[in-house]
């Protein structure tokens, strides 16, 4: 028995070697992903970035004894809001970019002076005093979710009530700024239909054409061309076009018909 | 693991859950009432909750207990600064509610979610559409401004600081004219307000690290024994003071300050300059006076230094402006510092000081404000200070009162502003701190040549060809108004029975 307990490199308070093996790998990959996070151009990598980064603080939870924050930093953080902002994104367009012009010169680089006089400061503080874990055992003791279910209910009972408050004006916010009233009627299927046949109209009256389907490539990334040999851009998801994932028709058009030259050749 | 169930006692919260209450209704009637009868139904219940919740706090204006396991602390302070919020908060809910000044509407947007400019928004305004979210959501704040000062503990304060800026962050960008301005306004006070939050969030980690407890109480007992690590101490203070000046916009954490009044819609300005400040500073107090008190000889340079910044460049800043709402809140700024230096004061004439100073400024402010709302033109608000000129000639009351409120704020005698700027001075004075005094005395020099200068605008030149007109003031900007300038008159020439009331109640619970 005794053999076994002295064998058991995971006593409460200290920092075990597998413990000390997956931070030393995980840490500076969070580390690596948050700092891109705020370099990467498109949004979609920042959010699975920020995605990694959540999940690796979560695995630290969970290795510091703390199992419930662990999961709860997955499920809602990860899941959740991640996914929020995916939404998010999705609803407002992969090919909506924000501008990066600086409007005021050089703040990028004053930011980040100051930034890192932030960091350097409060490592120098916090590696100064850092004095070893405290209080670990006695927070466990009657295991991680009833000790935060009794602090929940107990002793922070007020705050955890007034968050209501904090999330019902969430929603009431999200409704004024979002929810937009049709002041008009939608327009109905027939409606449209006279619309595009109208003389004048921008819309074609056949379905917009499929983009290219050819002999040598077949693709979405195409755009079809048109029977004069010219490439057809309305063919092309919008999207796409936005992400530069196009390619170029040069290859497929017909050449150009020089005078003089046979047809029928 | 035995559960014993929380205790709270709810007749001494009963204040702050009634607001929050009728936010809920409001709510409620928001889902549920017709669009046109909504505007009916919302103003006189947010008006009815405040006042019964008013009603209550005189009921239990004697309490001094800590209830809601230790999470709130009702004494003197609390109730005195809940008491000025829900006051102003009707004088401010009145303002919102205002339907007769602009031509298309309220102040606020007809539909938010209408990109500016866009045939949307025009069919929306066209269609006389409003947003009567704004009442719930005024509640929402007012109620969180109620616990803010109230906060036993870092956790329960930080929550509070949500609760009330929330809702702020919203209605700043709801302004019906010029929404670019509002929208930017709104993001910029989002985003700078998300930052300093997570700066508290920090610094109160760093309080419990060095003390093992949020509470107030535990955290004042780990200082005077000495019991925990000084890096944590220091750098706990630190940041959780950059949230907390953040909020009542010190130098150097002021700049949104400025964007923010100018952008939002000026009933919102009004009532947030004056609730936010009184629940920002009450909230200071209760952390620096209960939790921090003795770590006092850390932080008193420090608030010294930053108070000082704070009175001399936002007057200085003042001065250069040409904006009328700019230039209030400039001077917002500057009463900061001239608010701060009572804090620093540590004694008991400091906290009566102060809170004497909080309860004029609101009322001085959300009246100066009220006047921006009625001097108009084609466009909205002419808010450029030379469309003032010559305002004595053409509307000689609406001029008179704005001057009142102006050497308010300038402190002239028989004034309220007087009363509490020699409060606060006198305060820093005798706890020795005259450096703050001197320059506190200075700056109020500086600061009232701005002010006087808008009189001068208004009394001694010719009105502008076609210059802006003063609205016909309607009933309820009228009955807030009044309110305002009754007030500052009174505590300018009666101020004692109100300083009594106040230093019977400068006396925090822990």
């Amino acid at each position: 028995m005794n053999l076994i307990l002295a064998a058991n490199p995971f006593t409460p308070g200290q920092t075990g070697t597998p413990e000390a093996v997956l931070f030393w790998i995980l840490a500076p990959l969070a580390v690596l992903a948050a700092v891109s996070m705020i370099f990467v151009k498109k949004a979609v990598h920042s959010a699975l970035l920020l995605a990694w980064v959540m999940i690796t603080l979560a695995i630290f939870y969970i290795a510091e004894d703390a199992p419930f924050l662990g999961i709860v930093q997955i499920v809602v953080y990860t899941g959740a809001v991640m996914m929020l902002f995916l939404f998010i994104l999705m609803l407002v367009g992969v090919d909506s970019s924000d501008s990066l012009v600086e409007t005021i010169k050089g703040q990028r680089v004053m930011a980040m002076i100051g930034a890192l006089g932030f960091a350097v400061l409060l490592i120098g503080a916090i590696g100064r005093s850092y004095t070893g874990f405290a209080g670990l055992t006695a927070a466990n003791t009657d295991g991680n979710v009833e000790g935060l279910a009794q602090l929940l209910f107990t002793r922070y009972v007020w705050a955890f009530e007034v968050v209501s408050a904090l999330l019902i004006t969430a929603a009431l916010g999200a409704m004024v700024l979002g929810h937009r009233e049709r002041s008009s009627e939608r327009p109905t299927q027939r409606e449209l239909s006279i619309l595009r046949f109208r003389p004048g109209s921008k819309l074609p009256g056949a379905p917009l054409p499929n983009p290219g389907v050819y002999a040598l490539h077949n693709a979405v990334d195409v755009p079809a061309l048109l029977p004069d040999g010219t490439p057809d851009p309305s063919s092309v998801s919008r999207v796409l076009k936005a992400r530069g994932d196009v390619l170029d028709t040069k290859a497929f058009e017909m050449h150009t018909i020089e005078e003089g030259e046979d047809e029928s050749k | 693991m035995n559960f014993v169930a929380p205790v709270i006692n709810y007749s001494q919260v009963l204040p702050i859950l009634i607001v929050l209450g009728t936010a809920l209704l409001g709510v409620i009637v928001e889902a549920f009432v017709a669009r046109d009868r909504r505007y009916q139904i919302q103003v006189p219940l947010s008006i009815a909750g405040l006042v019964v919740a008013f009603v209550w706090i005189l009921k239990i204006h004697a309490t001094t207990a800590i209830t809601a396991e230790s999470a709130v602390a009702i004494d003197g302070p609390a109730l005195v600064l809940q008491g000025a919020i829900v006051i102003l908060g009707i004088a401010g809910l009145l303002l919102i509610a205002e339907r007769k000044l602009d031509s298309s509407g309220d102040a606020f947007v007809a539909q938010a979610a209408a990109i500016p400019g866009s045939e949307a928004e025009r069919t929306a305004t066209l269609a006389k559409l409003t947003q009567t979210e704004v009442f719930p959501l005024t509640l929402f704040a007012i109620a969180g401004m109620m616990l803010f000062p109230a906060a036993n503990d870092l956790v329960t304060m930080f929550v509070a600081l949500e609760v009330l800026s929330l809702p702020l962050y919203l209605m700043s960008g709801l302004a019906r004219r010029r929404r670019l301005l509002s929208q930017e306004a709104a993001l910029k006070y989002f985003l700078l307000g998300a930052f300093s939050s997570a700066f508290f969030l920090y610094g109160a980690a760093f309080l419990y690290g060095y003390s093992g407890s949020v509470g107030f109480r535990q955290i004042r007992e780990a200082i005077q024994t000495n019991a925990g690590n000084d890096v944590f101490l220091l750098t706990g203070i630190a940041l959780v003071s950059v949230g907390l000046l953040f909020k009542v916009s010190a130098v150097p954490f002021h700049s949104w300050t400025p964007d923010v009044y100018q952008g939002a819609p000026t009933p919102v300005t009004a009532f947030m300059a004056a609730c936010t400040k009184i629940a920002a500073f009450g909230a200071f107090a209760r952390l620096f006076y209960v939790g921090l008190s003795g770590a006092r000889w850390d932080w008193r340079p420090m608030l010294t230094v930053i108070a000082i910044a704070t009175m001399v460049l936002g007057a200085l800043w003042a001065l250069t402006q040409t904006d009328i709402k700019r230039m209030l809140a400039y001077s917002s700024v500057a009463h900061s510092g001239f608010i701060l230096t009572g804090i620093v004061a540590t004694n008991k004439a400091g906290l009566s000081g102060t809170l004497f100073y909080l309860v004029t400024y609101g009322f001085t402010t959300i009246g100066a404000f009220a006047i921006v709302t009625l001097v108009r033109n084609a466009s909205g608000e002419a808010t450029h200070i030379s469309g003032y000129a010559g305002l004595g000639k053409r509307s000689p009351w609406i001029a008179m009162l704005l001057s009142l409120f102006l050497l308010a704020l300038a402190g002239i005698p028989l004034t309220s502003g007087f009363v509490a700027k020699f409060a606060v001075f006198s305060a820093a004075y005798e706890s020795g701190s005259t450096v703050l005094v001197i320059f506190g005395v200075l700056t109020s020099a500086i600061a009232a040549f701005f002010y006087i200068r808008l009189i001068v605008l208004m009394f001694f030149q010719d009105p502008e060809e076609d210059g802006p007109t003063v609205a016909a003031a309607p009933l309820m900007t009228t009955a807030a108004i009044a309110l305002c300038a009754t007030v500052t008159l009174v505590l300018g020439i009666l101020p004692n029975s109100l300083v009594h009331v106040i230093d019977a109640a400068s006396r925090f619970v822990f």
